[in-house]
């Protein structure tokens, strides 16, 4: 629909005081769908070191293989620590919104959509947190 | 307007699958996060400790159908978004071809990878 | 349908050229000037509670509203009043300019829906009691606004069309043979709320989907459909005919579930769920290959 001049579309971001909860999660499962996907990349890149340490039984029985040293080393940075914190913030959510759009897709508790999505937001919360002394442990700051 | 849907896309196997793929990938996820950061410690990881896990065949195939799974998922995530914002044309053909592509190095490099660290290669 | 519609468009904004013409910058200043007059007379009269609605103005063929702004307006408030009530009276009593589509004034006719405080909604049905204060009163977003609350709704026709909404047969019955071809009261109650669109384009306009994909048929188009597709009495062919419409890839799996069509809906029809069961029909239909 092209517009003969610009009056500002309902979805801009100026107007996010008027989206709806269904809205929200879309764009929340979205977002978190586009860093999952990046994340994939550089998952299994980091994890290709393994080709590297691959056949050096020397190395890898004192554990100084390149890829046991390049995921330790990644590990003990508290910005990774906390990266990986938001990772699981996301993944969970993806998780349960996930959960929330199958039972959409199946027609089941359609009227509770809205309700279902607060719930997720709410359970992702929770387990973010709960999970945050796990995932910092053994971390020098 | 009615002859611009005329001819026979079916656009629901792609839609199906992204939900077949998604129920799956809800309990693997979980799982994954569940080993790995909970059961294991990703600070604690070694090659050693990695070959341990992926000489389980159970295990290795397990992983290689979430990584096939995960980016079948991601990359038709992908590819609707950019639709569902208008793409079309040359460049909607373009962004498919490159996706796939990307999608199966991914898969190609992922498989590559846990074979290797299971001692397969 | 669209003639039906743009009927009380010329009613209300009568092309008379003499208005034309004193619609120059300097008229139109004083005719502001009149209009806060008026307003205070009004104010003055009613002594009582006014409702302030601010308007969006835009006409590409009036040199001083080419660029969209928003006017405001006082109007006395009585119980019962509806938002197109209120812009009835500010028409009629402070500017006749402003032009907008009402007819039947009961949420019938589907002519009379606006963006109002950010939702769409059909002017005849909404209160103003409900809204908060001032009332912001816009065209329909995603469709071009051809003057003040009036938009283009032929996007949205052609997308009604595009699904063929109508019940039909494969070959004309034999004259001598003609039966009545009744619907089961189950199957009647099936498709009972998808009967009741008014093709006011609420669900189109809100739909974040149909504003980045022109070629997505929208909610109300596919309601359209749900509606003969789910209808016992149609023919296999002709289901299955209506089902390749919906299920082309901006068909039915463009819709994302956000449920914003069914939230601004008038007449409170479920459509994301009417969406979602004709997503399941066709993938159930693809997968019966055996």
């Amino acid at each position: 629909m092209s517009q003969s001049y610009n009056r500002g579309l309902v979805e801009d971001f100026g107007r996010w005081k008027e989206f709806s909860a269904g809205m929200w999660a879309w764009i929340f499962h979205k977002f978190t769908g586009w860093i999952l996907i990046g994340y994939l990349f550089t998952h299994i890149s980091v994890l290709s070191t393994s080709l590297g340490a691959a056949g050096n039984e020397a190395a890898i029985m004192s554990e100084t293989d390149v890829y046991t040293t390049t995921l330790q080393g990644l590990e003990s940075l508290f910005l990774i620590r906390l990266l990986e914190i938001g990772l699981l913030a996301v993944a969970v959510f993806h998780i349960l919104n996930g959960l929330r759009l199958l039972m959409v897709d199946l027609g089941i508790g359609l009227e509770a959509q809205d309700k279902s999505f607060y719930a997720s937001l709410i359970l992702t919360g929770a387990i973010t947190v709960a999970s945050v002394p796990t995932f910092l442990t053994g971390v020098g700051l | 307007m009615a002859e611009r849907y005329s001819s026979f896309t079916p656009g629901g196997t792609g839609w199906f699958f992204q939900r077949l793929t998604a129920a799956f990938l809800v309990v693997a996820l979980a799982f994954h996060f569940f080993l790995l950061h909970f059961v294991n410690h990703a600070y604690e990881v070694t090659f050693l400790g990695t070959q341990a896990r992926m000489e389980n065949i159970g295990y290795l195939l397990t992983m290689i159908l979430f990584l096939v799974t995960a980016a079948f998922h991601g990359v038709n995530g992908v590819y609707n978004a950019l639709v569902n914002q208008g793409l079309k044309g040359t460049q909607k053909k373009v962004i498919l071809a490159v996706l796939t592509l990307a999608g199966l190095a991914l898969v190609a490099q992922g498989t590559y990878v846990a074979l290797v660290m299971g001692g397969m290669i | 349908m669209s003639t039906q519609q743009a009927e009380p468009e010329t009613q209300d904004a009568p092309d008379d050229p003499a208005m034309k013409g004193a619609e120059s910058p300097a008229a139109e200043k004083q005719k502001g000037g009149d209009m806060v007059d008026e307003r205070d007379e009004s104010q003055a009269e009613f002594d009582g509670e006014t409702v302030h609605i601010k308007v969006f103005r835009y006409d590409p063929e009036v040199e001083a509203k080419q660029e969209p702004r928003f006017d405001d307006f006082h109007v006395p408030f009585e119980k019962g009043m509806t938002v197109l009530d209120s812009v009835m009276y500010a028409r009629d009593e402070f500017d006749s300019s402003l032009t907008f589509r009402h007819s039947c004034r009961q949420a019938v006719c589907g002519s009379d829906a606006f963006f109002v405080n950010g939702k769409q909604r059909l002017g005849c049905k909404t209160q103003i009691s409900d809204l908060e204060q001032p009332i912001r009163i816009e065209p329909l977003p995603h469709q071009e606004v051809v003057k003040d609350l009036v938009v283009d709704m032929d996007h949205f026709y052609d997308q009604m069309h595009a699904v063929e909404p109508y019940f039909k047969s494969e070959d004309t019955p034999d004259a001598s043979e003609l039966e009545e071809q009744r619907q089961s009261r189950e199957n009647r109650e099936k498709v009972k709320m998808s009967t009741r669109c008014i093709w006011c384009a609420s669900c189109m306009s809100s739909c974040n989907i149909a504003a980045g994909d022109n070629e997505y048929l929208g909610p109300a188009a596919i309601n359209k459909a749900y509606k003969f597709a789910m209808d016992d009495r149609e023919e296999e062919d002709i289901k299955e005919h209506r089902l390749r419409i919906l299920e082309q890839e901006h068909g039915v799996w463009r819709c994302q579930t956000q449920f914003s069509c069914t939230e601004v809906c008038p007449k409170d029809i479920p459509l994301t769920e009417h969406i979602q069961e004709l997503k399941r029909e066709a993938v159930k239909k693809n997968l019966k290959f055996w």
